[in-house]
């Protein structure tokens, strides 16, 4: 009685992760290879930006490397497809292309003011440090603002362009446009294979019985301060 | 009068109006006793294969589940993302609500067969016996009309036809029921159950609907940890595909779908019946006739119906002689705190989705010791955590918090997993500033007038949130981790939950033993209208804090067993 109920279990399983293998849901590998036959495709030059002029999707392209580079553990967010995510999404919303042609054109004003040349062509210190200002006046705005911790859920925090309104550094335009080069950027990354993967997320597969491996709770527990 | 403008008028033996949690149960048991039943559901029938997005991954959606335009980041996306299967929102477009000023509230509607239970997060736990009676514990809201014990073997009945896992804890607020082995503790679970103990605070395995053995058809659950976008092979509870998908295969039953109920008739003589309705496909009003008229449209819905459906014998509006009709409604308070785990940095990954919420729950655990605190009832607590699936959004904070490059990628991914969440579920008490009435001024896109909310949440619920608050930081810092959910800078406005957000309103046509504190009788029927019953959230009298559906099922089902009964006498 139970062997055929595991039987028929393990049919009803199996054909499941079959139906969905078949449709290649369960299968990361597959999705790679998928992807890494994408990427040769736009190294060939066969995305066609629907939205942005060449030098804005290229400079898009610098800043998705240096937002989320290639290190030993993955590629880039370019790598990843960040400046076509973003292309697609601005090519659909008009408010959301002018945040985009406006920072970008903020970007290269900045740049050039500073070393006389466009953001894609200044050199890679030049580009960091113009990142790392960002980074600074927006952690002195958010020092400004009293949120030091979990500012995601704060209502105020959601409604980040209005700092503009209080506005206590010139590179607030920038701080802005960042913040959203970074939001889509790494969305487009982490959301990517290539990000699934660097996570090393083991989920949204099928299992006919759900197990918690023992070597993870004997790390954690002992990593637990003394509860006794 | 209303005969006249209607193309049609089939009869049947019972409408039932509204496919959720109450109306699946409705039509559920009465198709089995060979009643039979329409159904009414204002949106669309369910076509599984296109509604759920179960397993997509969001690389297979050219916007990554941001939606046309990036939506998602003008917070216009769907509610709860792109891949869950709402089918509606806190705002539909035709169909308006407003709001009393000085008041807040959110009204979440899904439309479409199966409602909310499509989505909701399946958590399914019994009444304690003291919460039937809450009046006579502590002097504050109303008892029920019912007792524990009369429910009790409906939530028996119910948790064995949907499927509860659980364990049996002998804990007198979280009664045992008929359990599902339950799946086994993830490893931030075992770390938050270590910090309970410590705190004495009981931490048990979750009671949610969801199969781990397959039953009538029914695979078990396969671990994908999506419930949420719907379940491509029913192992968790839908009223759709558990209840009213097998009911219409009975023959016994037609289902109207688009069809959007506008009143109760009544027949001069204290009878409801029947329902006129739009069908949204051509804009027609319809009249379906019966010999009972159940009402499970959600609390809220359900009052408007009623409100709107005023005959010269019900001038407040049908079963309304009482006038509570919209009066007292309760949403679950709500306050969620996260807090980072330093001890889960470095762990090996593992496949943490299991069966698509927390493993583990804490109950409410100072039932006896009220006169230590300084608010009444109580709370149960949810937990968060584990790997999950890289979405859009998921690592915003993390990357505002480390700037860009190298490093912030590598402490994304250090990060990755360690955080957990806490979310309280508390009772709210009933009070005379929440309820629902006719807004005098604005109908929807069907001619039907619409609601106007009032809510206020009480010193009661402020200082439970309070509770909350303290009792969360106390679980995160004993497990050596630091609070990361809530700055002082948010705490006016995040400091207790939206009222309706967290989707349990409930109240608005409650039960009571005299027909003069309340619209119906302990077996969701009318006082007024003996063929006239409400089936959802609408006949609560209080809101413990569990979480309703699984209450709604059993009363559902113990008022249809009542109902086949009177009608088998001649009595309905």
């Amino acid at each position: 009685m139970s062997d055929a109920l595991d039987v028929t279990r393990r049919h009803a399983i199996g054909s499941l992760a079959a139906g969905l293998a078949a449709a290649g849901l369960f299968d990361l590998e597959a999705e790679q290879h998928v992807h890494a036959a994408a990427q040769q495709e736009k190294a060939k030059g066969a995305y066609q930006a629907k939205f942005f002029v060449p030098h804005q999707f290229d400079t898009l392209g610098r800043l998705a490397e240096l937002i989320v580079p290639a290190d030993e553990a993955s590629g880039s967010a370019r790598d990843a497809g960040a400046p076509e995510f973003i292309d697609l999404l601005c090519s659909q919303s008009a408010r959301l292309g002018a945040i985009f042609t406006g920072g970008l054109a903020w970007l290269d004003a900045e740049m050039r003011r500073r070393h006389g040349k466009a953001f894609l062509q200044a050199s890679a210190a030049q580009q960091t440090s113009l990142l790392d200002a960002l980074v600074a006046a927006e952690r002195a705005e958010r020092v400004r603002r009293g949120e030091t911790q979990a500012y995601e859920r704060s209502p105020a925090y959601r409604a980040f362009r209005d700092y503009a309104t209080a506005r206590v550094s010139d590179l607030l335009p920038g701080v802005l446009f960042f913040d959203w080069a970074r939001k889509l950027t790494v969305d487009a990354f982490y959301t990517s294979p290539l990000g699934v993967k660097d996570l090393d997320f083991r989920g949204n597969r099928a299992y006919a019985r759900y197990e918690v491996p023992l070597e993870a709770v004997e790390y954690a527990l002992a990593r637990l301060p003394n509860l006794d | 009068m209303f005969a006249q403008s209607s193309k049609s008028q089939e009869s049947y033996d019972v409408v039932v109006i509204g496919s959720g949690a109450g109306g699946g149960t409705a039509v559920h048991v009465l198709t089995a006793k060979g009643i039979r039943c329409a159904l009414l559901e204002a949106g669309p029938m369910l076509d599984v294969a296109m509604e759920f997005k179960e397993h997509q991954w969001p690389h297979q959606v050219d916007h990554r589940g941001a939606e046309e335009g990036g939506a998602f980041y003008f917070g216009q996306g769907k509610p709860f993302g792109y891949f869950n299967t709402t089918s509606g929102g806190w705002q539909l477009e035709g169909e308006p609500y407003t709001v009393g000023e000085g008041s807040q509230f959110l009204w979440f509607r899904s439309r479409i067969l199966g409602g909310r239970t499509n989505h909701y997060g399946r958590m399914s736990f019994r009444f304690s016996d003291y919460d039937f009676q809450p009046y006579s514990r502590d002097g504050l809201g109303w008892d029920w009309p019912v007792t524990y014990e009369d429910v009790a073997p409906y939530y028996g009945k119910a948790e064995a036809f949907i499927g509860v896992t659980g364990s049996k804890e002998g804990l007198r607020s979280a009664p045992d029921g008929v359990f599902e082995d339950p799946p086994p503790p993830k490893v931030h679970e075992l770390l938050i159950q270590k910090a309970c103990r410590k705190l004495g605070i009981p931490c048990i395995p979750n009671r949610r609907a969801v199969l781990t053995k397959p039953r009538r058809g029914r695979p078990a659950c396969h671990y994908c940890g999506q419930c949420g976008r719907g379940c491509v092979t029913a192992s968790n509870y839908s009223s759709s595909q558990v209840q009213v998908f097998p009911a219409m295969q009975t023959g016994k039953l037609t289902v109207f779908d688009l069809a959007m109920a506008r009143e109760i008739t009544t027949d001069g003589s204290g009878k409801a019946t029947g329902v006129i309705y739009i069908d949204k496909r051509t804009r027609q009003e319809r009249w379906l006739r019966a010999r009972v008229v159940i009402l499970a449209a959600s609390a809220c819905e359900s009052a408007r119906l009623l409100l709107n459906s005023k005959t010269r014998e019900f001038p407040n509006g049908v079963a309304n002689g009482s006038g509570l009709v919209g009066r007292y409604l309760m949403d679950t308070v709500g306050f969620s705190l996260s807090g980072y785990i330093p001890a889960l940095e470095g762990m090996p990954h593992y496949d943490t989705d299991g069966y698509g919420g927390a493993h583990l729950y804490m109950p409410w655990w100072l039932w006896d010791e009220h006169h230590k605190l300084d608010f009444p009832r109580g709370y149960h607590i949810e937990i968060g955590g584990g790997y999950g699936m890289p979405m859009v959004g998921s690592f915003h904070a993390a990357a505002r918090e480390h700037g860009y490059g190298a490093a912030m990628k590598r402490r994304i991914r250090q990060e990755y997993g360690c955080r957990v969440g806490f979310a309280g579920r508390g009772e709210m008490i009933p009070n005379q500033n929440s309820y629902c009435e006719i807004d005098p001024q604005a109908v929807d896109q069907w001619g039907i007038p619409v609601l106007r909310f009032h809510f206020q949440w009480s010193d009661h619920e402020w200082k439970q949130a309070r509770h909350m608050e303290k009792a969360f930081t106390e679980i995160i810092e004993t497990m050596g981790g630091k609070v990361t959910g809530l700055s002082a800078a948010q705490r006016e406005s995040g400091g207790i939950s939206v009222p309706g957000s967290i989707i349990h309103e409930v109240g608005t046509v409650r039960m009571s033993a005299h027909p003069r504190t309340g619209v119906l009788n302990g077996y969701c029927q009318a006082h007024e209208v003996k063929n006239l019953f409400v089936m959802d959230g609408g006949c609560f009298v209080s809101n413990p804090d569990k979480n309703p559906t699984l209450t709604i099922n059993a009363l559902a089902w113990r008022g249809c067993d009542y109902l086949a009964e009177e009608m088998r006498k001649g009595n309905v």
